[in-house]
């Protein structure tokens, strides 16, 4: 009875690679037969491992390449040194205090040199030339939601909220779909993005602020933050305020 | 940041996943990823918008990956014991935290594996590709593909049982 099926087409059940009246067939075959539902279950249990063995962790070094991808963007007329330049002195003043501090301020300049002078893209992640957000979707998100809410349905969810040094309110993000986690502050009614990092969400619940929130956005967080996190009470009374 | 930047950018987990599998060492997986990642941004006027990214950069890294096997050591054939157990230990500092036994065995045997069915289960077991976007990304016909698969896996099973693995 076994004999009546190959390998291929064992693994091509385990695989999801048959019809589904040929799996059926199979599988009613293999609920009659244990020596091929053991073949089948081995063929599952190694898929199972192997994907065990090798998982899709973010690793630190994902922040290094990146950068480079942020970097490689720029726009291919325009030099990379004057771009530099412009993003320092578009951003001196307000990372003024974190310059040099931090990796993440390096972060922010390979990532400021990608978007400079780009404006919103059809696509992905729009951001001004100045540097604010204008992303409809998250803006409304860091507008309106809080980390209680959870993600919309486009994954998009806030997860810290504070206060920075200067008095200015920051919220830590994260868009799933876009695979991007980052950290924008207030100023000018506008938020504008400080961190950004590749995502993946750990699973449907995105709840927590900080259980999946990349190293890079933890340590702009951290080299920004004046006083602790809010609470959720706070957290809702400094968004009913309209982050005045 | 555009929509290229942004999904190369959360495609980067799984390009260190299928640069780990092909790879026995992580310091050669990191470099493979590297080097794919520059690729990609150079030759980015070569991905057609609307296509799939991740095949793109797949089928770059595979072509690195192939290009510098011929001009190094071949897989599993000329390795002496300090090259075959150096990098897992170095690895098992690193990422091998709280993996299972059967988990390392599976990774060791793969890493065993010729490389051409080594690939092959790496897209599909691995990374979880379907048939027909593995066969595009190797660059190689269906048939070609299944039976890659069907051989590199009869072989991981093969080994796996002979060290007292249940898969």
């Amino acid at each position: 009875m076994t004999d009546s099926f190959d390998d291929e087409i064992l693994m091509r059940r385990v695989d999801g690679e048959l019809t589904p009246e040929a799996g059926a067939a199979i599988d009613a075959a293999a609920a009659a037969d244990p020596a091929l539902a053991r073949r089948l279950e081995q063929l599952r249990g190694l898929r199972r491992l192997a994907r065990e063995a090798f998982p899709a962790a973010p690793d630190p070094r994902d922040d290094e390449l990146t950068r480079m991808i942020m970097a490689g963007a720029a726009p291919s007329g325009r030099g990379r040194g004057r771009l530099a330049d412009a993003v320092r002195a578009a951003f001196a003043p307000r990372h003024a205090p974190v310059w040099g501090a931090v990796a993440a301020a390096s972060f922010v300049l390979g990532l400021s040199i990608g978007w400079l002078g780009q404006d919103r893209t059809p696509e992905g992640f729009a951001v001004a030339a100045d540097g604010a957000l204008a992303d409809a979707g998250l803006v409304r998100v860091l507008d309106h939601d809080l980390a209680a809410d959870g993600a919309d349905s486009e994954g998009r969810a806030v997860g810290l909220t504070f206060r920075d040094g200067a008095g200015r309110w920051c919220r830590t993000f994260q868009s799933g779909e876009a695979g991007v986690a980052g950290l924008a502050c207030r100023r000018d009614d506008a938020w504008r993005l400080e961190a950004l990092a590749a995502f993946r969400p750990s699973g449907a619940e995105v709840r927590t602020a900080s259980a999946d929130t990349p190293p890079t956005v933890l340590a702009a967080v951290d080299a920004l933050i004046a006083d602790e996190a809010l609470d959720a009470a706070a957290e809702a009374r400094a968004r009913d305020a309209g982050w005045r | 940041m555009d929509g290229f930047q942004t999904e190369l950018v959360a495609l980067l987990p799984r390009l260190r996943r299928f640069a780990r599998a092909v790879c026995r060492s992580d310091a050669d997986a990191q470099d493979l990823v590297q080097a794919t990642v520059e690729r990609a941004l150079a030759k980015r006027g070569g991905f057609r918008p609307g296509t799939r990214l991740d095949s793109w950069a797949f089928t770059i890294m595979r072509r690195i990956h192939i290009d510098e096997g011929r001009s190094k050591t071949r897989w599993g054939r000329v390795v002496t014991p300090e090259d075959a157990t150096t990098p897992n230990v170095a690895d098992a500092a690193q990422a091998d935290e709280g993996l299972r036994v059967d988990a390392l065995a599976v990774r060791d045997a793969l890493h065993r594996l010729p490389e051409d069915q080594r690939l092959a289960v790496a897209l599909v077991l691995v990374d979880g590709l379907s048939y027909a976007e593995a066969a595009h990304v190797l660059d190689i016909p269906a048939g070609t593909l299944t039976s890659r698969l069907v051989r590199g896996r009869q072989t991981l099973i093969q080994t796996l049982t002979e060290q007292g693995v249940s898969a």
